[in-house]
């Protein structure tokens, strides 16, 4: 066996145990120590299990992404070779579709209003969780199960039903001689109904502000009460900071989420996308387009344009939260 | 931590074969053929309902009695789910081998080399001595056959007799001027209102592709030709689309009580006492009215001008073969069975339309809404004119661009003028794609 190690001078145990990446070993000549063959082995292993992820990595997201950003610039109707038309289905989009303008309009309300309302419910009830222990497992369970359910068809099923002319909703309301024919039918209630489908769906980011605020020390808040900090302040000056890290991750996170609303509009509406267009969230017409009109190449500039928005939102939340987001070490 | 050697060696030849099995499975998709020498898999598709399904069994039921090597895969979808899922298919080439076929679709697939050419199999496995040469024509293209029509349907409108008697109000005897029938709308509605009862005369028939083509036929027009150049302008349309103002005012159902029960219509829902719609849609109706219900008239629809040819007998669907299938002989024994035997006749009646086929009309017991149905295409016989052209690639979602922004309308989202423009905004799109 060639030994190069025993040619070339290894340094004591302690220096290589020192190193840590990206740091400069001592006297700046020694050489990494050489790759054992063994464990070349467990990276060929490594690999190897690794390979049904990458295979499915590259050819299900990153495969079909490239394809969809090249056929973005064509006219493909499924059936024929796609065409090459340039930016025309971008310059399409917005100056010759009302309907996607109108479903880029329903769609940041539905994130402009819906977000902050389900996140203000989440931690509320965060709150009001955190506040007392007892039967905490229970209401926990119960605040969160909607959210496992929410997306699914049966929900969605159940909240047309809830909502329609002469649902439980509009019956109650009709007591009180409130009489509106129905939610799911009118184009000016439908909206809030997606939304309060939405909100009552807070269970997810729920869970996450309630561990956010176990951890928060209690001394905080004992100091501020010293101090004479009734409640508003206390939530002002010590929940809302303490708890910002967290604030952000869940604001990111559901605003992405709502951007990708599909299944419960798909069912309220039984794909229409109506009343009048206003269930047409951003995902369902752009899958009418593809699927049911056999417009894919407009559908895939569609996506992309969803993809950079979303990235170009992502990144202002980045960017702002440099300065209302509290990391603990903080100088902030 | 690995053991041994042979231990790291057996732990990679693992992953290595876990991930080729995991491909191979995978890519496996087999059509679950037993091979040529042994039974045969067919897949078929159809779009329908539970009620068309246990139809459906009954006939491959039957099939399998005459044919018990070939076994039949069937699965069903709703209309729009149904062509969604063809759509994606067809790029793969995973087509079913025998399909439930919409005309409008016809040419699109055909073609796009996607449908079995069965002119050789004409009278050579697919009997066509039962069925008129019109019929047959109906799934032809470019001068070949790519569809068999299992029935045909025409234009009607279709009444509730029972709710026009809890209401005190005449039924529409037929024919006349769309002003004639939206006047008897609004008197019907005016009527069910006097009698304290929510229920409407009827729908805003512009929401409906078939009136517009309806009334162009009357004029000597047309939808599309054959070189998918449509017949006629904006101004056409917008004609057309203001004739629905007095239903959009309170003659017809409001457009919100027709969202609250979609996907199912305001006749099928009782809410409204009249509906025009394709003749084959009765025996839906009475399924979806419930138990309280037998009984339906059917009359002619409305003419723009006496004498006019504007109704024909459209194919209520066909049946066609995948090109891609491998069983092609199998494919068509049972198509060819689909479409003429009398047993077929006997489990579906008129739910698919009026069998085309003499030998398949023969086991319908004409009885009732069937006798109707029959009854009403005969009386026809003078306002029935040519078929129009096979529908141009991408009718389908035109059609239902117009069903959209009809409901648009209803529920006074767009103007007239926005509705036109929006309109031949989509079709510029789809006829120069």
């Amino acid at each position: 066996m060639t030994n190069a190690a025993t040619a070339t001078p290894v340094p004591p145990p302690a220096v290589v145990d020192a190193a840590r990446p990206g740091e400069s070993r001592a006297g700046g000549a020694a050489r990494p120590p050489r790759r054992k063959p063994a464990s070349r082995r467990e990276n060929v292993a490594g690999y190897g299990f690794l390979l049904p992820w990458l295979v499915g990595f590259f050819g299900l997201t990153v495969g079909p992404m490239l394809i969809s950003l090249y056929l973005a610039f064509t006219s493909y109707n499924l059936f024929t070779d796609p065409k090459f038309i340039g930016i025309d289905n971008f310059v399409r989009m917005f100056t010759d579709d009302p309907v996607y303008m109108k479903s880029v309009g329903i769609t940041a309300i539905y994130v402009l209003v819906g977000t902050p309302v389900k996140l203000a419910a989440a931690l509320g009830i965060a709150m009001l969780l955190n506040y007392r222990d007892r039967g905490s497992g229970f209401f926990r369970s119960a605040f969160y199960a909607p959210s496992l359910i929410g997306a699914s068809v049966s929900v969605a099923i159940v909240w047309r039903a809830m909502f329609a002319n002469d649902g439980p909703v509009d019956s109650g309301l009709n007591i009180f001689g409130i009489e509106l024919g129905g939610w799911v039918g009118n184009v000016d209630l439908v909206v809030p109904m997606m939304i309060i489908l939405a909100v009552w769906q807070f269970g997810a980011p729920m869970v996450i502000f309630l561990a956010g605020l176990k951890q928060i020390p209690r001394e905080l808040y004992e100091a501020a009460e010293v101090d004479g900090a009734g409640a508003f302040r206390r939530f002002r000056s010590v929940t809302l900071p303490m708890l910002s890290p967290v604030i952000f991750f869940n604001l990111l996170l559901e605003t992405i989420h709502a951007f990708q609303i599909f299944a419960s509009a798909f069912i309220i509406s039984n794909g229409s996308g109506g009343p009048g267009g206003m269930t047409n969230y951003y995902t369902l017409y752009l899958y009418k387009r593809a699927f049911s009109d056999q417009q894919m190449g407009y559908a895939s500039a569609m996506a992309w344009v969803l993809v950079v928005v979303v990235a170009i939102i992502a990144f202002v939340l980045f960017r702002t939260s440099r300065g209302w987001v509290h990391y603990s070490g903080d100088s902030k | 931590m690995f053991r041994s050697r042979r231990a790291r060696i057996r732990s990679t030849v693992t992953a290595i074969a876990a991930t080729g099995v995991l491909a191979l499975t995978a890519c496996a998709g087999g059509s679950g053929d037993e091979g040529s020498d042994g039974p045969v898999t067919l897949d078929f598709a159809f779009w329908g309902n539970d009620v068309r399904a246990e139809m459906y069994d009954e006939a491959i039921a039957a099939f399998n009695e005459e044919f018990p090597d070939i076994k039949v895969n069937v699965s069903f979808l709703g209309f729009p789910e149904f062509w969604e899922k063809r759509q994606i298919e067809s790029t793969s080439g995973g087509l079913p081998d025998v399909m439930q076929f919409d005309y409008s679709y016809l040419r699109q697939y055909s073609e796009n080399g996607l449908l079995l050419d069965l002119g050789p199999h004409l009278g050579e496995g697919i009997d066509t001595d039962p069925i008129d040469e019109k019929i047959l024509d109906i799934g032809v293209v470019n001068d070949t056959t790519y569809g068999i029509a299992t029935s045909t349907n025409a234009w009607t409108l279709y009444q509730n007799p029972k709710l026009l008697e809890s209401i005190g109000a005449a039924p529409y005897e037929g024919g006349g001027s769309w002003e004639d029938y939206t006047d008897w709308v609004q008197a019907t509605t005016d009527a069910a209102a006097a009698a304290g009862q929510p229920i409407y005369g009827g729908t805003d028939f512009t929401g409906r592709i078939q009136n517009f083509e309806l009334q162009l036929r009357a004029q000597g027009s047309y939808l599309f030709n054959d070189d998918g150049e449509p017949g006629f302008d904006e101004d056409d349309l917008r004609a057309f689309w203001e004739q629905g103002a007095p239903f959009r005012e309170g003659a017809g159902v409001p457009q919100q009580r027709l969202e609250e029960v979609y996907p199912l219509s305001g006749f099928d829902s009782a809410i409204t006492a009249s509906e025009l719609t394709w003749d084959n849609f009765g025996a839906g109706y009475l399924g979806n009215l419930g138990e309280g219900y037998t009984e339906l008239l059917l009359v002619e629809p409305p003419i723009t001008e006496e004498g006019a040819k504007d109704l024909y007998l459209k194919p209520s669907m066909l049946h066609t073969i995948s090109a891609n299938t491998e069983h092609p002989e199998e494919a068509v024994e049972l198509l060819n069975f689909l479409v003429n035997a009398p047993e077929v006749g006997a489990a579906f009646g008129t739910n698919r339309g009026l069998p085309a086929s003499e030998t398949q009309l023969e086991g319908v017991e004409l009885g009732g809404l069937e006798a109707q149905i029959q009854e009403y295409e005969e009386s026809i016989s003078d306002r029935l004119g040519d078929p129009p052209a096979v529908p141009i690639v991408g009718y389908g979602s035109l059609e239902e661009k117009f069903r959209v922004i009809g409901t648009d309308l209803g529920l006074g989202v767009v103007t007239v003028d926005e509705a036109v423009e929006q309109f031949f905004t989509e079709m510029d799109v789809v006829l120069n794609q």
